[in-house]
């Protein structure tokens, strides 16, 4: 757990002085992981270096699982904190097993518990031991060389990791994909993370709760989504852009929206004529076919019109298969491309688990949205 | 050819000089090192004492060194030294310091500051991040700064001959006075192959010390 306490730093002295963060107040708990969001020169930057002591606090204070962090040595401070920033810095002089044994070494574990403790890393960012152990750092591309920024941040197992735009400087395609491993990670991991962050769309990926900063005050910290759909003024929902709600699909789960139980059901082995019957009675449009529990496909009235076999024969395959743990973004995007209005929602075992519909996701926005309105 | 002749006569006071001359350009340089590079470390935690002392090694570099030598005779002549091999190798002495100090200043300098960052983010004391990174990789250009300072001390060397410091420039000196064509090749040949040596040696160590991670 991290406490900050009315901090306020300010950087020169007179008329040069820069007051590079504001009276700012907040907890980030343990094994949450905090964004610090906002333009540049905001001060996310000098709110996480002052949280590892490489900046001094002008005023207020920073506890660290309790403890004022100016009552500790800022070396060992550091040590049980990792720290990761944009530029890596790795030491091009020691190998990556050199680059990653830096503070176990300086902790004075032994050669065996370091030796297995790299290779572990190694694996756990997606590098192979036998491969990269030896190389130096000018040999990975930039890509390589962040992973073993983060496995250097986690090699001493810190409970606190300081990130300061870790991900920036690696291009899109495998910022994205180095965004979900470190997620995955994280949700092994548990470890309570400060992330400095200018993207917004970073944030909300990463981010159990995200602080906004505009010239060095705290302007919001609250969780993505209410960030998203319940801005504090017009400065935060101007910089999470006029498309907020479809970020919010983004973040929101299938399952989160998803009918439980819809009524358009229709068992495979069941005559087209009794089910024909039965739309046309309750005025459906179309029904899910479930085999097994698993969906098969649909049947619409005119699909069924004049035939006399069972409905499997005559369903139309859906284009698309959506899971339960699927964001409401992919949910929508598939409604939009293939002009259906609701689709089945398969669990991980692929049986039926539900339906979403266009109308389903409105809602759901919708009582975000409302939130707001009566709080 | 008369030099062969004059060589093979001499060859014992030949090999002496040489020897000499080898003694005081060590000797020097050991103790350039042995201040400078401290110096040029010292001195990349404050950018105006920096400038001061680097400024300060560039004003003596300027004097010539027949000049220095005469500069510094009624000095240390007071102290009994005013001739010999001690004024030779303090002159010897503050002329590498530049190379050297600035050398091990900007290299120390040079160093990324992502680097210096990280490492100070991890836990690291400034100490401990002089040995581990900034020292080596700082360590090719500080040996290039030693080896500008060892070529240039092989010239200024022979010179310190005129102030009976010995050393092949005693061949120069006197095989001038005395009209002397092949002691005065002798000795100009024989401080070209030293200073061609010296360079080609530590041109050699230089590359034998980059860490192996800048080599690649
Ligand atoms: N070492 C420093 N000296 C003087 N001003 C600084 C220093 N570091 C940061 N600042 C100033 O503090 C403000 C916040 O900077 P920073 O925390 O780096 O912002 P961010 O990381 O949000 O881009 C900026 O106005 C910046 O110019
Ligand atoms: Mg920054």
């Amino acid at each position: 757990m991290i406490e900050y306490d009315s901090v306020t730093k300010v950087f020169g002295i007179g008329k040069k002085a820069v007051t590079a963060t504001d009276n700012v107040t907040f907890t980030i708990d343990k094994g949450e992981t905090a964004v610090f969001l906002g333009p540049s020169g905001c001060g996310k930057t000098t709110m996480l270096r002052m949280t590892n002591r490489l900046e001094s606090i002008t005023r207020g204070s920073i506890k660290v699982n309790g403890q004022d962090i100016m009552d500790m040595n800022p070396q060992k401070l550091r040590l049980t904190m990792g720290y990761v920033i944009q530029q890596i810095g790795l030491f091009p002089n020691k190998t990556i097993a050199g680059n990653i044994a830096i503070v176990p070494r300086m902790l004075g574990w032994n050669k065996e518990k370091i030796r297995a403790r790299v290779d572990e890393l190694l694996n756990m960012v997606k590098l192979d031991p036998e491969i990269y152990r030896d190389r130096y750092p000018v040999e990975l591309s930039g890509g390589q060389q962040q992973r073993i920024g983060v496995a250097r941040g986690l090699a001493a197992n810190p409970d606190i990791l300081l990130m300061d735009e870790p991900f920036g400087a690696i291009d899109p395609i495998n910022r994205d994909q180095i965004q979900d491993e470190f997620l995955k990670l994280q949700a092994k991991l548990k470890k309570t993370i400060a992330f400095v962050s200018h993207d917004i769309h970073e944030a909300i990926k990463m981010a159990d709760k995200i602080a906004i900063f505009k010239d060095g005050k705290l302007v919001q910290y609250d969780s993505p989504e209410s960030i998203l759909m319940r801005p504090a003024n017009k400065f935060v929902s101007d910089f999470v852009g006029a498309d907020r709600a479809l970020k919010v699909l983004g973040l929101l789960r299938i399952r989160d929206a998803m009918n439980l139980s819809p009524k358009n059901l229709v068992q495979a082995g069941t005559d087209a004529p009794q089910v024909l019957k039965m739309m046309e009675d309750r005025g459906m449009k179309f029904a899910f076919v479930l085999k097994d529990n698993k969906p098969v496909g649909y049947v619409s009235p005119k699909l069924l019109k004049y035939e006399q076999g069972k409905v499997e024969d005559l369903v139309e395959r859906f284009p698309e298969e959506l899971g339960t743990r699927e964001p409401l973004r992919d949910a929508l995007s598939a409604m939009l491309m293939h002009d259906m209005i609701d689709f089945p929602v398969m669990d991980d075992n692929g049986d039926f688990a539900g339906s979403i519909s266009y109308k389903n996701i409105q809602k759901s926005i919708l009582e975000l949205y409302y939130e707001d309105q009566d709080g | 050819m008369n030099l062969f002749v004059f060589i093979q006569e001499n060859l014992s006071m030949t090999l002496f000089l040489t020897w000499e001359h080898i003694w005081l350009v060590g000797m020097s340089l050991i103790i350039a090192m042995c201040t400078g590079v401290p110096i040029g470390i010292i001195i990349t935690k404050n950018k105006e004492l920096a400038n001061k002392v680097i400024g300060g090694a560039n004003v003596i570099m300027t004097i010539p060194s027949i000049a220095l030598f005469g500069l510094m005779l009624p000095i240390l002549a007071i102290v009994g030294h005013g001739l010999g091999k001690v004024p030779a190798i303090i002159a010897l002495v503050l002329y590498s310091l530049l190379p050297i100090i600035r050398n091990t200043y900007i290299a120390i300098k040079n160093v990324d500051p992502a680097i210096v960052d990280a490492g100070r983010g991890m836990g690291m004391t400034k100490w401990q991040l002089l040995r581990e990174v900034e020292i080596p990789l700082a360590i090719p250009v500080i040996l290039a700064g030693l080896k500008t300072a060892a070529v240039m001390n092989i010239g200024i060397a022979a010179i310190a001959a005129y102030i009976g410091a010995g050393g092949l420039g005693v061949f120069i000196q006197q095989g001038i006075a005395r009209s002397h064509e092949a002691m005065i090749l002798t000795g100009a040949l024989a401080v070209s192959l030293l200073a061609i040596i010296v360079d080609l040696t530590m041109s050699l160590l230089e590359k034998l010390v980059t860490p192996r991670g800048l080599k690649l």
